[in-house]
């Protein structure tokens, strides 16, 4: 018997207090930060069902969404069919994607465990050193990703460094792209709104540094592939890019050629 | 030092040693397997090498030691795939690297060329095209026009034509295109581009390789 209403229900504290507790919730974007409270405080193990938790095929994902979708929503939906989960919370506001909001119906659709949206307007930002710390990306990046399940920042602030290069972008669905970066890389776009805990802060998303070499990444068939391109057009050196479900190797040579060329490595 | 473009199809290589220095080339299914080089670059360079350049920093790297203007595109087409770099004030202004849309097109090229005997260098650019952005999909147009009629060498020209609009287009439609790759011997390939098309050649990524070595040796 499929579920009478194609959106899903809104996702409040009130809300949560009313059903039965949760051990294990999977959060899709930002959810607001009094939300990722509550399952804090209540020791509710939170899954980022945007991150690659389970390595299987994504063929599995196919009776539920088009081959032609954003794969880190493609992602979300893998996750979801693998993991033991009590409850889905999907943030759909201006923080995430008119494809999240749809893919809520498709999780509501498809599973017999609640799935409620959330509308993320937090204007708190509680900074965002890890962006511009002097560090491995990929390490950087995963501190970021992990933060979102806390409702608190990261406990260290590395201090920041003077940056060679700039990563835009959402946090991509393969880190393997970030591997040829240099330690000196600051984040921007969507990564350093959602290190910030605002991810609807379009005019934070849109910020970059003019003066360093940027690549501006989107995951192929996501609406941030506009974004994306616009500012890199507006960047005096900039390489726009965009990745589906893995990093193939002609984007990695793009990488790679992009900041050796532009001097950002040797 | 011996240095090697190893291609999808051809490979290119070049001996510093030699007191006269010229690259050879020879086809990819005749490459010896123990055959080891000091700097590669190319699809299959990383198995044959000590160290290896990937093959956009080696087309660069060409093109800034060939190409004496500040702006500039560079388009290099070959079997497999289409790459190009845009320099604008001697600094890298865009790049892109088409490996799947653009599949296998220049092999394709060649594939048709043996199978209906023809000499691309005889035929004609034709008037109409056909919409080509990938060298295996872009097959089913000529077979649909042979079966309209049309002779199997006007419809692997449009094809052709197709393939240049295609490269034409990847490099955003600029007024001037210096080539590189094997298709710089290809007159209907060359004629089709609709603009400038100044011919490098088939070894400006073993130029590139060459610069890129020296960068290396200089510490």
């Amino acid at each position: 018997m499929k579920k009478k209403n194609i959106i899903p229900p809104a996702c409040s504290v009130l809300e949560l207090n009313r059903l039965k507790p949760f051990e294990n919730v999977g959060i899709v974007g930002m959810p607001p930060v009094d939300v990722i409270r509550y399952l804090n405080e209540r020791q509710v193990v939170i899954h980022d069902l945007d991150a690659l938790l389970v390595r299987t095929d994504m063929e599995y994902t196919a009776p539920y969404l088009p081959r032609v979708y954003c794969a880190v929503l493609r992602t979300v939906v893998l996750n979801a069919l693998h993991l033991d989960l009590d409850a889905i919370i999907v943030d759909t506001g201006p923080g995430k994607c008119n494809s999240a909001f749809h893919v809520a119906a498709v999780l509501d659709d498809t599973f017999a465990l609640p799935v409620m949206c959330t509308r993320n307007d937090d204007r708190a930002a509680v900074g965002a050193p890890f962006c511009r710390a002097r560090m491995d990306l990929t390490e950087k990046m995963v501190v970021i990703t992990e933060g979102v399940k806390s409702a608190d920042p990261p406990s260290s602030s590395p201090d920041p460094c003077k940056p060679t290069a700039g990563f835009w972008g959402v946090p991509p669905r393969d880190f393997s792209i970030l591997s040829f970066f240099p330690d000196t890389t600051h984040v921007y776009g969507w990564t350093r709104c959602m290190e910030n805990k605002i991810p609807a802060d379009a005019e934070l998303e849109a910020y970059f540094n003019p003066d360093i070499p940027t690549v501006f990444f989107a995951q192929t068939f996501c609406a941030k592939t506009a974004l994306a391109k616009l500012l890199a057009g507006r960047h005096p050196k900039a390489l726009f890019l965009d990745v589906d479900v893995n990093t193939t190797s002609s984007a990695k040579a793009k990488v790679q050629a992009f900041l050796e060329l532009t001097g950002a490595i040797t | 030092m011996i240095l090697g473009d190893f291609g999808t199809s051809y490979c290119k290589f070049l001996d510093l040693s030699e007191a006269v220095a010229s690259p050879t080339i020879m086809a990819t299914k005749d490459l010896p397997s123990d055959i080891h080089v000091s700097f590669s670059t190319g699809h299959n360079g990383k198995r044959f090498a000590d160290a290896y350049v990937n093959e956009l920093i080696a087309l660069a790297r060409g093109g800034e030691a060939l190409i004496k203007e500040p702006d500039y595109v560079l388009l290099d087409c070959g079997s497999r795939d289409i790459k190009y770099v845009q320099y604008e004030n001697g600094s890298l202004k865009d790049m892109g690297w088409n490996a799947e849309c653009g599949a296998s097109m220049g092999f394709t090229i060649e594939l048709l060329e043996r199978y209906y005997e023809l000499d691309y260098n005889e035929l004609a650019v034709p008037e109409q095209t056909f919409s080509v952005t990938c060298g295996v999909l872009g097959m089913s147009h000529i077979f649909d026009a042979i079966i309209n009629g049309v002779s199997g060498s006007e419809a692997v020209a449009k094809f052709v034509k197709g393939i240049a609009i295609n490269a034409f287009r990847f490099v955003n439609s600029p007024s001037k295109i210096y080539l590189s790759g094997g298709l710089c011997d290809n007159s209907l390939f060359v004629n089709s581009l609709p603009c400038k098309v100044v011919r490098l050649g088939r070894h400006v990524l073993l130029r590139g390789l060459k610069e890129s070595a020296e960068r290396f040796a200089a510490g």
